[in-house]
């Protein structure tokens, strides 16, 4: 901490490296100093408590995709993380260091929009906690002082009986997605939705939630006929860039298709858990 | 179909003696080799594809602790030649080029200026430093575009960036397109590639002044031509150039040319005195080594109302990128000479254009004609297509037979010994098209897309010196190789080629035995430096096998002469009628059996060195034999592929279901090795029609310069390959070798895209256009559903 | 991200002492300072796998970390594999299926399954593509090594059965 406050603008933290360091040599990225987190080994930790689970910065993909208590309580979470990268960037790449990253496309920062999480912040001057929602303000920009370092992410527990969905479309194994679907549901006792978290990776410049969609959801019964409005309205929320490699027009199909996909897993999976 | 033929070593499956040292980390690849004192190069390179270098400031740069040195183009033009092309054919420009660019950049990555360092992060902090002034050029970036009359000239000595244009033409091509039930369009556009091999390249150069000898360590397919062109253009001569390959972490035919940063490493250790290392990193081997492919053909097939092809026209126009360092119509004219390959036509015409563009220049790929099998193929299906015919009949209607050959295809190429039509029903037959086509159907009524692609490959695999004369080609085919029985008895051997990664070691120590008669564990191949191997040609298409181990089988038959002659001497025989060398021993034919003489080569090499006087008179002292092998002008294998694929109509995944390759490729060295080298050729195959891409923008910026972007396919997205192994002979070549290695990737090209359009074809969609990407499959789906189509 | 730092290093057992600059790569700090070239760079991305060593028994892209980040922590590199001249299971498979041909990616690929098959002794065909989708190889078309890593995992639970 003291470290991040005396060297400003000229440090960056460094946790797994596995987005940092490919920048750094392709000298896209060149801080003065680096600050190693990696022997914080009190960064590392899965703590459950209060219908919170509060994940440590330093924890390793691999972890949060196995961890018991992630399994349980965060099922979405562990899943989505089980898709990152490859087996050997898992056991390096970290929660913290993904959420700072902030690549459009990326798996945690989805989960922690889609789920609602806080973002907890420290640095000499304090402690600050941040919506998820708020944290991330741009491609690979979020709301972190210069001086500040993210310890950990406070997740509301899932439901017991929440329905859920991660699904995504990449190139290749391991390639970060085209587009990805987060989605936690719960119903009443009549088989109508009264809880929709809908979100959306890869197709805009920040992972969001699809409010109106979740809106529309509110007080209906999920049937094909449903679900196929719900996605065709998802995949006109979007407004996804248009290149000619990766057209907005396909990236809408998939967005479609994933919801559509989505939408009738976590409808399958309703009270699995229990 | 003749049988394949009976040997003690060749054919058998020996795992490989090389990779004990791979397995363990011993490999000594070019990064690892360390001299001591040794500089550090980085490039500095265009930002721009097209643009005038007013002036280079490396003041900042030069004044960095650790910086040696930066130099440019007018360094570089004192203390080297230009590179000269200007072979005598029709229709193609001369081009030449300096060693860096003086005047201008041609593409985004040309390097201008090199920076000489104590350490490599020293020299890219330097590299960033060295400020260029740009006057920025309009760009060439689309083959079309630079045919334009108004286009920007990427050459500037060159009236057109079209630097090469030759037409041909045999038999009567518009006579048969008049009598024809049809004229079949087809259209086919290859995406533009590079290698990637994992190893990228580098080179670590030592001067030896008080020799005014250069050691060039560099991992190069060709030891000798590199040490040629180096010397060539250092203006020194080839007694001071040592060429050292070490291992090869891949080339594919990207470590075949001289290339100018490599050049530029031996000036500077020349002019400095000191030994000067380079080594390129992944994003400018992606951007600025060498690219491939980017062709456009067209067809035009007139048929008979039963799908034979009475005659046959071909356009392509091949995008070759801004440098030319093989003559431009090196590749495509292969492509034109070879497409009839597995049919019998003989009314073909073809128009050949090869043209410049501001992007990264063309070279020879792994199958640099690897676009010839999905355009011959792709037309036989449309031609089934448009006729409403089975696919397979109409292959099956054309095929050359047996009984056609040998067979002058209309370019006057001849093939012998080849077998495309028993391919084609080995690979039909294991996939069992009727099977295939009950599942199809059921499969559609579900709403599945399920599609069987066929493509049967000719592949011309070895070049003789026949082949590069008829071309026009200054050149030669022939390779040279040495065998030498040390007083012990153990043997070492030698060969013009180098290895890649392939394993030559086992494969060629196995062609030494066989013609010599020793196990391939007393033989050992040495190759990759010039002071040691024979001049040779070195390791290009698929030439290794029958080129290098062909050459080696007859040199060790050679020596086995000698050997012989003396142990005859030795059992006080005539001669050495009913002799051989079996496992080293001498063996004698006696009533039918072989029975040991109690000679082995120990005992003849003993006495051949050491004791030379009781040698037969005439025999010379020594056992040290060496020969050159002309092989015939061209050589050729065959296979047929078949592939089964599932499209997802949602996502426009492609999902290979099986994978199948019947292959002739004639007598085998090593079936370890073949097997590699086919499931390899395929794999690149299927990962370039599927992933890969080199990407540009309009305004000629790389977009794909990581692994990132220039996507490779994993173990997660290429099939398991079946393999039905065939081995008729080739009549000509030494143990009836025939070659191989680039054929699967011609196979997977065209068998990926007949399966992708089978699946399809219900849909009414032809993709005519590579990659087959997702997108690219929506999109044509998207349009079939707009047109009143199923809607996925 | 000037000067050298004096730091330890623990690889393959034994501990270095080295002087580094802070911004040096791990994997360059293995190869130029300590000789240990069998680990390769293939990319300086973390895409390809070539570089990949276990750090603290976990599979990591030696061109992702500093050399300065790894003081306290043991290192393996494949030059500890079969150090003793006898090749283990998954060596002696890759060699006997013809798992590999230009040998470049052969040191990422071992190392990654020496961590993944010790945690996890069965893996099916696709488990084992999915791992090895982390490691490129531009030679072989990966279906022989998948049939390597299947047969040193069948015969690693034979050798812990017995
Ligand atoms: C081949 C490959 C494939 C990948 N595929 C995917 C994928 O499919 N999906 C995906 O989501 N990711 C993928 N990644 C990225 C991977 O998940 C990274 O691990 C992650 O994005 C960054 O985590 P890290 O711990 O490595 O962070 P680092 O690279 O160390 O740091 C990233 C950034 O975060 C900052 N930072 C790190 N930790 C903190 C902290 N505690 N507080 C403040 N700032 C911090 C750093 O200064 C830096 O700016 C891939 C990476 C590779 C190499
Ligand atoms: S060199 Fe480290 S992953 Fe490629
Ligand atoms: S064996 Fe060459 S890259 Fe894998």
């Amino acid at each position: 901490m003291a470290l991040m406050a005396r060297f400003g603008t000229e440090a960056k933290p460094i946790s797994g490296g596995q987005s940092l360091t490919p920048m750094m040599n392709m000298r896209i990225a060149r801080p003065a100093h680096l600050v190693d987190l990696n022997d914080l080994l009190e960064l590392d930790f899965i703590r459950v408590a209060d219908g919170v689970v509060e994940i440590g910065a330093m924890t390793r993909h691999a972890r949060v995709a196995s961890a018991p208590e992630v399994v349980r309580e965060l099922p979405l979470l562990a899943e989505a993380a089980n898709t990152i990268g490859h087996y050997a960037i898992r056991q390096r790449g970290t929660l913290g260091g993904s959420l700072v990253h902030a690549d459009p496309a990326a798996q945690l920062p989805l989960i922690a929009v889609t789920l609602g999480a806080e973002i907890v912040l420290k640095s000499v001057r304090g402690l600050r906690i941040v919506a998820a929602q708020d944290f991330f303000l741009s491609i690979m920009t979020v709301d972190i002082a210069e001086d500040e370092i993210l310890t950990s992410v406070r997740f509301p527990a899932m439901g017991r009986s929440t329905g859920w969905a991660f699904d995504l479309v990449s190139r290749r194994r391991g390639d970060f997605a085209m587009a990805s679907v987060a989605l936690a549901l719960d119903m009443d006792d009549a088989g109508r939705v009264s809880s929709l978290r809908f979100g959306i990776g890869g197709v805009s410049p920040v992972p969001a939630r699809l409010e109106v969609v979740e809106q529309a959801a509110f007080g209906h019964q999920l049937q094909a006929g449903m679900i196929a409005a719900l996605a065709a309205q998802a995949s006109a929320e979007i407004d996804p860039e248009d290149t000619p490699q990766l057209p907005a027009t396909y990236l809408r199909e998939l967005v479609d298709l994933l919801s559509r996909r989505s939408l009738k897993k976590a409808t399958e999976t309703l009270g699995e858990t229990v | 179909m003749t049988d394949a033929l009976e040997f003690s070593h060749i054919g058998k499956a020996l795992p490989r003696r090389e990779d004990f040292r791979f397995l363990t980390g011993q490999g000594r690849y070019l990064d690892d080799i360390k001299l001591p004192g040794a500089l550090h190069v980085a490039f500095v390179r265009s930002p721009h594809a097209h643009a005038r270098i007013k002036a280079i400031h490396a003041g900042e740069a030069c004044a960095l602790s650790g910086v040696v040195g930066v130099f440019t183009g007018r360094d570089l033009a004192q203390w080297t030649t230009p590179l000269r092309l200007a072979p005598p054919i029709e229709g193609l420009h001369p081009v030449e080029m300096t060693t860096l660019p003086v005047d201008k950049v041609r593409f985004h990555g040309d390097p201008v200026a090199v920076v000489v360092a104590r350490d490599r992060y020293i020299a890219e902090d330097a590299a960033e430093l060295v400020e260029v002034e740009w006057d920025a050029l309009p760009c060439a970036i689309d083959a079309v575009d630079a045919l334009a009359p108004d286009a920007p000239l990427v050459d500037e000595t060159l009236p057109s960036n079209l630097v090469s244009h030759q037409s041909f033409s045999a038999g009567d091509v518009a006579g048969a397109r008049s009598g024809a039930a049809r004229v079949v369009e087809s259209r086919f556009d290859l995406h533009r590639h590079t290698h990637v091999p994992m190893e990228t390249r580098g080179c670590l150069a030592d001067w030896d002044g008080g020799q005014s000898h250069l050691t060039m360590h560099i991992g190069t397919q060709v030891p000798h031509p590199m040490r040629g062109q180096l010397a060539a253009r250092l203006g020194l001569s080839e007694t001071q150039v040592t060429v050292i390959s070490p291992d090869i972490g891949g080339g594919f035919g990207q470590k075949i040319a001289l290339y100018r940063e490599e050049l530029t490493v031996a000036a500077l250790a020349r002019h400095l005195g000191r030994p000067v290392r380079w080594r390129e990193d992944r994003m400018e081997n992606l951007m600025a080594a060498s690219h491939a492919r980017e062709t456009r053909c067209l067809t035009r097939a007139a048929v008979t109302a039963d799908g034979r092809v009475l005659g046959l026209e071909l356009e392509l126009t091949e995008d070759f990128g801004a440098y030319c360092f093989y003559p431009a119509n090196y590749m495509a004219r292969v492509i034109a000479m070879i497409l009839t390959g597995p049919y019998r036509i003989s009314n073909y015409a073809f128009d050949v254009k090869v043209v410049l563009t501001n992007k990264c220049g063309n070279g020879p790929m792994r199958a640099p004609m690897a676009i010839t099998s999905w355009v011959m193929e792709g037309t036989i299906d449309s031609i089934a297509r448009e006729l409403g015919l089975d696919p397979l009949e109409v292959r099956r209607v054309n095929a050359i037979r047996a009984s056609d050959l040998p067979f002058t295809m209309p370019t006057g190429e001849i093939l012998e010994d080849v077998t495309p039509l028993e391919t084609l029903e080995a690979a039909a037959g294991a996939i069992d098209v009727p099977t295939f086509r009950t599942r199809q159907a059921e499969a559609k009524a579900e709403g599945r897309l399920l599609g069987l692609g066929l493509c049967t490959v000719v592949e011309s695999t070895t070049y003789g010196s026949g082949f590069y004369k008829a071309a026009g080609i200054p050149g030669s085919g022939h390779e040279a190789a040495w065998v030498r029985i040390e007083p012990s008895g153990v043997v070492n051997a030698s060969v013009g080629l180098m290895g890649s990664g392939q394993g030559y070691e086992t494969p060629l120590a196995q062609a030494v035995a066989e013609g010599l008669g020793v196990s391939p564990d007393q033989v050992r191949v040495h190759m990759g430096n010039t002071d040691v191997a024979p001049y040779g040609m070195g390791s290009r298409g698929g030439r290794g096998a029958t080129a290098g181990g062909g050459t080696l089988y007859l040199c060790a038959q050679k020596a086995q002469e000698k050997i012989l002659t003396i142990a005859a001497h030795m059992l006080n025989l005539n001669d050495m009628q009913g002799l051989r060398l079996h496992e080293g021993e001498v063996e004698r034919q006696l009533t039918g059996d072989w029975q040991s003489t109690g000679i082995g080569l120990a005992d003849v090499a003993r006495r051949a060195y050491l004791d030379p006087l009781s040698l037969p008179s005439g025999v010379k002292p020594g056992l040290d034999v060496s020969l050159t092998y002309d092989p015939p002008p061209m050589t050729y294998s065959n296979a047929t592929h078949a592939c089964e694929v599932e499209i997802d109509p949602e996502t426009g995944m492609i999902r290979i279901q099986r994978y199948l390759v019947a292959e002739d490729c004639g007598t085998v060295l090593n079936p370890v090795v073949v097997r590699g080298q086919q499931q390899g050729a395929v794999a690149m195959g299927l990962s370039g029609a599927l992933f890969e891409q080199v990407v540009y923008d309009e305004n000629g910026q790389n977009q794909s310069a990581t692994l990132a972007d220039y996507m490779v396919a994993t173990a997660c997205e290429l099939p398991n390959i079946e393999i039905i192994p065939m081995h008729t002979p080739n009549g000509r070549t030494p143990a009836g070798i025939k070659g191989m290695a680039e054929g699967g990737i011609m196979g997977a090209i065209g068998v990926i895209a007949g399966a992708v359009n089978d699946a399809l074809a219900p849909l009414g969609i032809s993709v005519e256009k590579m990659p087959l990407s997702p997108q690219s499959i929506r999109a044509h789906l998207r349009s079939a559903e707009k047109s009143g189509g199923p809607k996925f | 991200m000037s000067g050298t730092k004096q730091i330890f290093l623990t690889v393959n057992g034994e501990t270095h002492e080295v002087s580094v600059p802070p911004r040096k790569l791990l994997v360059d700090v293995l190869r130029d300072d300590l000789h240990l070239t069998g680990t390769h760079t293939g990319c300086e991305h973390g895409v390809c796998g070539a570089c990949t060593i276990l750090v603290d028994g976990q599979p990591a892209r030696a061109c992702l970390s500093y050399a300065v980040q790894m003081e306290g922590h043991e290192l393996r590199t494949i030059e500890a594999m079969a150090a003793d001249g006898e090749l283990k299971p998954l060596q002696r498979a890759l060699h006997e299926e013809h798992g590999l041909q230009c040998g470049f990616c052969t040191a990422g690929i071992v190392m990654t399954f020496e961590a993944y098959l010790r945690d996890n002794p069965e893996p099916t065909e696709d488990e084992v593509r999915d791992v090895l989708s982390g490691n490129l190889c531009r030679c072989t078309g990966y279906q022989n090594i998948v049939s390597a890593v299947l047969k040193a995992a069948s015969e690693m639970r034979e050798e812990a059965q017995v």
